[in-house]
């Protein structure tokens, strides 16, 4: 809370603005003349002077040698109601003086007495989190919003299908928050456990149900209750151990490794799995009848090539996160955001958050700059060059390699096509291959 | 237009501002109060300070239309 003095000769305006910074929490006392505002100042003390320029006993001008002389000197914001004395004011005042130009605005008011006790809040411009958790906003990521707020109505069990990364266990963590059920959100990677141990996890064990069971657990079935079980990597499950889940699934009771007692269960099952229909259908990793019983609602989430557009607005977020965490001022360049944006992140999401916390700890914690490495490599993609394709300083023969090789994998390896495409003779094609030493093996 | 008349103008450009100035204060007053952080009665009085703020306006304007529309004609 501040002490706010404001001197402005014009009641009708003194009146709202006051009514407008005691609303935001502040106290403040009024004066309408250089000798009122003189007054003031030897009765009370101030942390902000709201000063009108022109006022009818001087220029409001004439109070800073006063405010100087202060033990304490507030801070102090010039009121002008001509913009072409803001110049002016500039020049008189120098950079420490705030100024506002009236018709001044609710949020300028504030954004001027917040600044003292905020040094410094960098303009953070709001990225929307929708269900609290998923950003973007490109038309697949909306048809998936429709999606959770569609099936976290019901109690139906979903199963999240997409590549790694694409973050099926935040979207499994806004179906639980968009459902606003009682019951916690619990989450196990069935991929994690062995064989033996994953019937213990799921369902529990009573005490002595096998050696090293010296107590009594509670399996994530119970630990759920009423609330959102997530079962990671459920592809990875051992068929073997399957009927017992369908079991749970059908029955909706569980009895604990070792036990006989049956416990009643009630908790919506999300499962996750980077393998597509079509290979959990061909590759019996999963029962057809699970499959059923965990899918009545499939969701299948977006890789992130699929929705450029929201790669700028989620290397904000991260860039935003690791400030907050280590106190850094880092900031994107539009064509830093554009690289980023060319590049096809094989690993979605997690890559491209791990790629930006990377360049963030490369880069100088005192400059607001990010430094982005010269390549984006994963081992899971052909290298990308983060350099423009043509740039002045490379040589012919590069370039030429880097378009036989981008042509070739566009036509997945035709080299009678991809001769065609690059307007060359199938045998130019061959000998350049075989000047790369690449068809040393195959033909 | 003389230094004389472009001084009489910015005067009656500083008193149409005035109004302007308290039409927009008080406009942040009433959206205040639509958002509940103030009472509605002070909307009420705000909006009829608008309306009585715009007749300012409007009266300085024709003011100033006339006395410069005289300089013209002579």
């Amino acid at each position: 809370m501040l002490t706010v003095l404001l001197v402005d000769d014009d009641a009708e305006f003194t009146e709202v603005a006051c009514t407008i910074i005691e609303f935001l929490g502040h106290d403040v006392l009024t004066a309408a003349t250089l000798a009122e505002a003189r007054d003031w100042l030897e009765k009370e003390t101030f942390d902000h002077v709201l000063l009108d320029f022109m006022l009818p006993d001087g220029s409001g001008a004439h109070l800073f040698n006063e405010l100087d002389a202060l033990p304490k000197r507030p801070r102090v914001t010039l009121i002008t109601g001509h913009p072409s004395v803001k110049s002016v004011i500039k020049g008189l005042c120098g950079p420490t003086v705030d100024y506002l130009v009236k018709p001044i605005q609710r949020e300028e008011i504030e954004a001027v007495l917040s600044k003292k006790t905020k040094p410094k809040a960098p303009a953070e411009e709001k990225i929307e989190k929708h269900f609290d958790l998923l950003i973007g906003e490109s038309p697949v990521m909306k048809e998936l919003y429709k999606l959770i707020s569609r099936v976290s109505k019901t109690s139906a069990n979903v199963m999240l299908l997409g590549e790694s990364g694409v973050g099926k266990e935040v979207v499994a963590a806004a179906i639980h928050h968009a459902s606003e059920s009682e019951g916690p959100y619990i989450a196990t990677n069935c991929g994690a456990f062995s064989k033996e141990l994953i019937g213990s996890e799921l369902f529990g064990h009573e005490k002595g149900a096998f050696t090293g069971a010296v107590g009594r657990k509670e399996g994530v079935f119970e630990q759920a209750e009423g609330g959102t079980l997530f079962l990671d990597e459920i592809t990875e499950m051992p068929i073997d151990m399957q009927p017992n889940l369908l079991r749970v699934l059908e029955n909706k009771v569980v009895i604990r490794v070792g036990g006989t007692k049956t416990i009643p269960v009630n908790c919506r099952v999300v499962s996750a799995t980077n393998r597509t229909m079509e290979e959990i259908a061909q590759s019996k990793v999963l029962r057809e009848d699970i499959y059923f019983r965990l899918a009545v609602f499939p969701i299948t989430i977006p890789p992130l090539r699929d929705r450029k557009e929201d790669i700028p607005l989620l290397a904000k977020t991260f860039i935003a996160e690791f400030n907050k965490e280590n106190g850094s001022n880092f900031k994107w360049e539009e064509s830093q955001l554009d690289t980023l944006q060319a590049y096809d992140w094989p690993g979605n999401v997690r890559e491209l958050r791990h790629f930006v916390h990377r360049a963030a700890i490369m880069s100088d914690p005192e400059k607001s700059e990010i430094e982005l490495p010269k390549t984006i490599e994963s081992p899971f993609a052909q290298k990308q060059s983060t350099t423009p394709a043509l740039q002045a300083g490379r040589t012919i023969e590069d370039v030429e390699k880097e378009l036989i090789y981008a042509t070739l994998e566009k036509v997945n390896g035709n080299k009678t096509t991809a001769a065609e495409m690059l307007g060359i003779s199938t045998k130019t094609l061959y000998n350049r291959l075989h000047a790369y030493g690449d068809l040393s093996k195959e033909e | 237009m003389t230094s004389e008349e472009f001084a009489r103008l910015s005067v009656f450009v500083h008193d149409a501002r005035k109004p302007l100035n308290r039409i927009s204060m008080q406009a942040e007053l009433v959206k205040m109060a639509l958002n509940g952080e103030v009472p509605p009665e002070k909307a009420l009085a705000a909006l009829d300070k608008i309306i009585s703020s715009a007749k300012d306006c409007s009266h300085t304007l024709s003011v100033m239309t006339t006395e410069l529309g005289e300089n013209v004609s002579e």
